[in-house]
C-alpha cells in the first residue's frame, strides 16, 4: 500500500480563522453547553434551548427498550471539540481492516484520507461552492447547520426544535443541548432542485459531527433530495453518534432523504429523525445502516394534511457483534393519507437485526391507507431477527396491510449459483444484495454499487 | 476430452439411490439416460454437480466411486469448483432467487470466473468495454432461444413459467459454454415450439465440442436431438446401453421390460 504522509489543515486551505483551538472538557455539564454555545457565538434563545434541553437530558431516563445502552458513560465523552482538531495524527494511525475495505471497495486516495479522518478533502469544497452558486440563484439555501443559523436566525428559529422537541426523548435532549453541525436547507415555492444535494460534497464543513443536528424546509409544490453519510466505513473514535433530524414537507412539495450509514462498530448510533408532511406533499426516508455497534433509528412521517404521503425504505446489515435496531413510523392525522414502510434486514455472524414500527392511524384520518412490509435474512444459525411492529388504529374507514417475512438462505439456492461456478461467499453476497436490491435500487447508483461490494466482503469475511 | 463415472453410489436421506453407475462422454458426444420416475434420474444429475445434499457411499471394501474429467478425480470437490472445470447442470426445476437477474448472474459469474487476472476479480474494475460486449453477447444469444431480453432484467426463475424456466437454464450453457453439459429433464412442460428452441441450444453446444448428457423420462426431446448412445437407468443402475433405436423402443413399451 501506498504510504501517505499526513498533510497539514494549511496546506489544503482548511484552518478556520479563528486559529485557536477549543476544546470542551470531557463530561456534560451546564458550563460545557454554555461554553458551546459562546463559543459559536449564538443568539441568546439558542443558548436558552440548550440549556432548557440539558435539564430535559437529566430528568429523561435512558429507554428502557431496544439495543442494549449500557455501555454508553456519558461521563466520558467530549461533547464538542473544534472539527479540525478531530482528524487523526496520521493514516498509520487507522485500523488496518478500514484501511483494507477503502482499498477493496476502489476509494479514491482523497477520499480516503478524508474518511479515515486523516485530511479534509478539499476539492469538495470546490464542487460545493459551484453548487452554491446556482443553488443560491433559485434562493435555494443549503448550508450547515451552525452558519444558517449565524445567517438566518429568523428562519431558523421559526423551524428548530418545533417538530422534534428536546422533550421527545433522551437522546434528541442530549442533541438539542449539544448539537454541532449538521444541514440547514432552505427550498423555496415551486423550485425543484433537481440534483441530489449531497452532504458528501461538503463533509468537511463540520457535517458529519457526533451530534448533527439537520433542519429542511421544503416550501409549497417544492422538490429535493438530500443523501448523506457514505457507504465506506466511516472512522471514528467517538463512541456516540446522535443526531436530529427535522423536515418540514409543505403542501404538494416532495423531500426525499436518503442515508448511508456505516460507522465503525464501536459506534452507539441514536438518531431521531422526523417529517412533517402537509396536503398532497410527499415524504420519503431511504435508511441505510450498516454499521455500527448499536443503530436505533425509526424514521418517521407525521401525515398532517389531506392526501400527504410517506414511504419509508429501510435497509440494515448487522454482522458479529452488530444489533442494528430500525424501522419506521407513519402517524396519520389527516384524510386520504397514505403511508408505506418496507425493511429489509440482513443477520450475519451472530448479528442481531430488528424491525421496530409503529403505525398510527387517528379518527380524523378517515380512508387513511398504510402498509408494512419487513423481510428478514438470516445469513447462518448464530443470527438474530426480531420483529416488533406496533399497530394502533383508531377508527375503521382504513385500510391496513402488514406482511413479514423471516428467510435462510436456502441450500438450493446456494447449490444453484455456486454449480454456476460462484464461490460459497460470492453465492451469499449475492442473495444477500438480490435481497436488499428492491431499496439499493433507490439509491443514487456510486452509492449503491459501494453496498453491494461492501456486502461482498463482508461475507467473504464472515466465511472465511 | 472425457467425463467418466465409475462405481458411483450415492443414498439421499439414508435412502440408497444410485447403485454403482458406469458411464463414459467424450467431447462432442450426445447421451441420453432414460429411465421411470424413482430411477435415480435427478440424483444422478445432482451428484455430477456435487450437490451436497447426497452421500457418496459406495459398499465397503469395493471399488471407490469416481467422477472424471479427464484423469482428474472430481468427486471431492465443491460445485463451483467442478463448474469451473467445465461442468454444467440444467436444472429440472431451477430455484428462484429474488432480486438476482439472469444478466447479473451472468456478468458476475463472468467477471468472478472467466476472467484471469486475479486482481479485476477482486476490485470488480472491468473496462466497460467489455462489459457491453458481454451484454450484446447475451442479448445475441437470447435471441436465438427467443428469450426477450426484458427476461434478463427479472428475478431468476421467479414468476416464469415451466417453459421459460427451461430456455433460461439452456440460455446460461449457451453463455457459459461448458465441457460438459447436463440437462435434468429440459424437456418437461415444454410445448413443440419450445422443445425445438431448447434442441437448438443443445445443437449450438454440440458445434463447441460439448459433452452433452440429457437425462429424460419420455424420449419427446430425442426427436428433435439425437442422441449417440442411450442409457437405460432403472432403480439405480444402467440396465442396458444402446444407441438411439432403444429411445424409440422405450416409446413403443416402456420401461417394463427391465423393471
Amino acid at each position: 500500500m501506498a504510504v501517505i504522509t499526513p498533510i497539514s489543515d494549511y496546506k489544503y486551505g482548511f484552518h478556520k480563522p479563528e486559529n485557536y483551538v477549543f476544546k470542551s472538557k470531557k463530561g456534560l455539564n451546564k458550563r460545557v453547553v454554555e461554553e458551546i454555545s459562546w463559543y459559536k457565538k449564538e443568539p441568546q434563545w439558542m443558548k436558552q434551548f440548550r440549556l432548557d434541553a440539558l435539564d430535559v437530558f437529566y430528568t429523561k431516563s435512558m429507554p428502557g427498550w431496544g439495543g442494549n445502552l449500557n455501555g454508553i458513560d456519558f461521563a466520558n465523552i467530549y461533547y464538542y471539540i473544534k472539527p479540525t482538531e478531530k482528524k487523526a495524527k496520521s493514516w498509520a494511525d487507522l485500523p488496518a481492516e478500514i484501511k483494507d475495505t477503502y482499498d477493496r471497495i476502489g476509494i479514491p486516495e482523497a477520499e480516503k484520507k478524508y474518511l479515515g479522518g486523516v485530511s479534509a478533502q478539499y476539492e469538495s469544497e470546490v464542487v460545493y461552492k459551484s453548487i452554491q452558486k446556482t443553488l443560491g440563484a433559485k434562493g435555494v439555501i443549503f448550508l450547515d447547520m451552525d452558519s444558517g443559523l449565524r445567517e438566518y436566525p429568523e428562519l431558523v428559529k421559526e423551524y428548530f426544535g418545533k417538530l422534534i422537541a428536546p422533550s421527545d426523548n433522551k437522546f434528541s435532549a442530549l442533541n438539542s443541548a449539544t448539537w454541532s453541525g449538521g444541514s440547514f436547507i432552505y427550498v423555496p415555492k415551486g423550485v425543484r432542485v433537481e440534483l441530489p444535494l449531497q452532504a458528501y460534497f461538503r463533509i468537511n464543513a463540520a457535517n458529519m459531527g457526533q451530534f448533527e443536528r439537520t433542519l429542511i424546509i421544503a416550501d409549497e409544490g417544492s422538490f429535493v433530495h438530500y443523501v448523506e453519510g457514505c457507504t465506506a466505513p466511516i472512522y471514528t473514535t467517538d463512541s456516540l453518534h446522535s443526531a436530529v433530524v427535522e423536515i418540514f414537507v409543505k403542501k404538494g412539495a416532495r423531500v426525499r432523504y436518503t442515508t448511508i450509514q456505516n460507522w465503525s462498530t464501536n459506534v452507539y448510533n441514536l438518531v431521531t429523525k422526523r417529517m412533517r408532511v402537509e396536503e398532497e406533499g410527499v415524504g420519503e426516508w431511504i435508511d441505510g445502516n450498516i454499521g455500527s455497534k448499536l443503530t436505533m433509528k425509526y424514521p418517521s412521517v407525521y401525515l398532517m394534511g389531506k392526501g400527504a404521503r410517506g414511504e419509508i425504505l429501510s435497509v440494515a446489515y448487522a454482522g458479529a457483534k452488530q444489533h442494528q435496531d430500525a424501522g419506521g413510523k407513519a402517524i396519520h392525522f389527516a384524510p386520504f393519507t397514505t403511508s408505506k414502510i418496507t425493511s429489509k434486514s440482513v443477520s450475519c455472524a451472530g448479528g442481531r437485526t430488528s424491525y421496530r414500527g409503529l403505525i398510527q392511524i387517528f379518527p380524523s384520518a378517515i380512508k387513511a391507507k398504510t402498509k408494512v412490509v419487513c423481510d428478514a435474512l438470516l445469513i447462518d444459525e448464530a443470527s438474530r431477527s426480531d420483529t416488533y411492529p406496533t399497530m394502533d388504529i383508531r377508527h375503521n374507514d382504513v385500510q391496513v396491510e402488514h406482511e413479514a417475512t423471516v428467510s435462510k438462505i436456502g441450500d438450493e439456492q446456494l447449490f444453484y449459483l455456486q454449480s454456476r461456478g460462484l464461490s460459497k461467499a460470492d453465492a451469499e453476497a449475492m442473495i444477500v444484495n438480490g435481497f436488499i436490491e428492491p431499496i439499493v435500487k433507490e439509491l443514487p447508483l456510486e452509492y449503491a454499487v459501494e453496498l453491494n461490494r461492501l456486502i461482498q466482503l463482508e461475507l467473504e469475511g464472515s466465511v472465511g | 476430452m472425457s467425463l467418466t463415472i465409475k462405481n458411483l453410489f450415492a443414498s439421499l436421506s439414508n435412502k440408497q439411490i444410485l447403485k454403482g453407475i458406469d458411464l463414459k462422454v467424450n467431447s462432442g458426444e450426445t447421451h441420453a439416460i432414460m429411465g421411470p420416475n424413482g430411477s435415480g434420474k435427478s440424483t444422478l444429475a445432482g451428484v455430477l454437480m456435487g450437490n451436497p445434499a447426497y452421500i457418496i457411499n459406495p459398499p465397503a471394501g469395493g471399488q471407490k466411486s469416481k467422477i472424471k474429467i479427464n484423469d482428474k478425480n472430481i468427486i471431492d470437490l465443491k460445485p463451483d469448483e467442478r463448474a469451473r472445470m467445465g461442468l454444467f447442470l440444467a436444472f429440472q426445476n431451477p430455484v428462484s432467487i429474488p432480486g438476482v437477474t439472469v444478466a447479473n448472474l451472468l456478468r458476475t459469474v463472468y467477471r468472478l470466473v472467466k476472467s484471469k487476472n486475479k486482481e479485476s476479480r477482486r476490485t470488480g474494475h472491468n473496462p466497460v468495454l467489455s462489459v457491453w460486449q458481454f451484454n450484446e453477447q447475451l442479448i445475441e444469444k437470447a435471441k436465438r432461444l427467443s428469450i426477450p431480453s426484458e427476461f434478463l432484467k427479472r428475478s431468476l426463475n421467479e414468476e416464469f413459467s415451466g417453459g421459460e424456466k427451461k430456455k433460461l437454464e439452456m440460455l446460461q450453457a449457451t453463455v457459459l459454454e461448458p465441457k460438459f453439459a447436463i440437462f435434468d429433464e429440459i424437456d418437461t412442460g415444454l410445448d413443440v415450439d419450445a422443445l425445438r428452441i431448447v434442441a437448438r441450444g443443445i445443437e449450438e453446444l454440440k458445434k463447441i465440442k460439448t459433452g452433452i448428457l440429457i437425462i429424460t423420462h419420455y424420449q419427446r426431446i430425442l426427436r428433435f436431438v439425437k442422441p449417440d448412445f442411450v442409457h437405460i437407468l432403472i432403480s439405480g443402475k444402467i440396465v442396458t446401453s444402446g444407441d438411439s433405436k432403444l429411445a424409440k423402443e422405450v416409446e413403443k413399451n416402456g420401461y417394463k421390460k427391465w423393471q
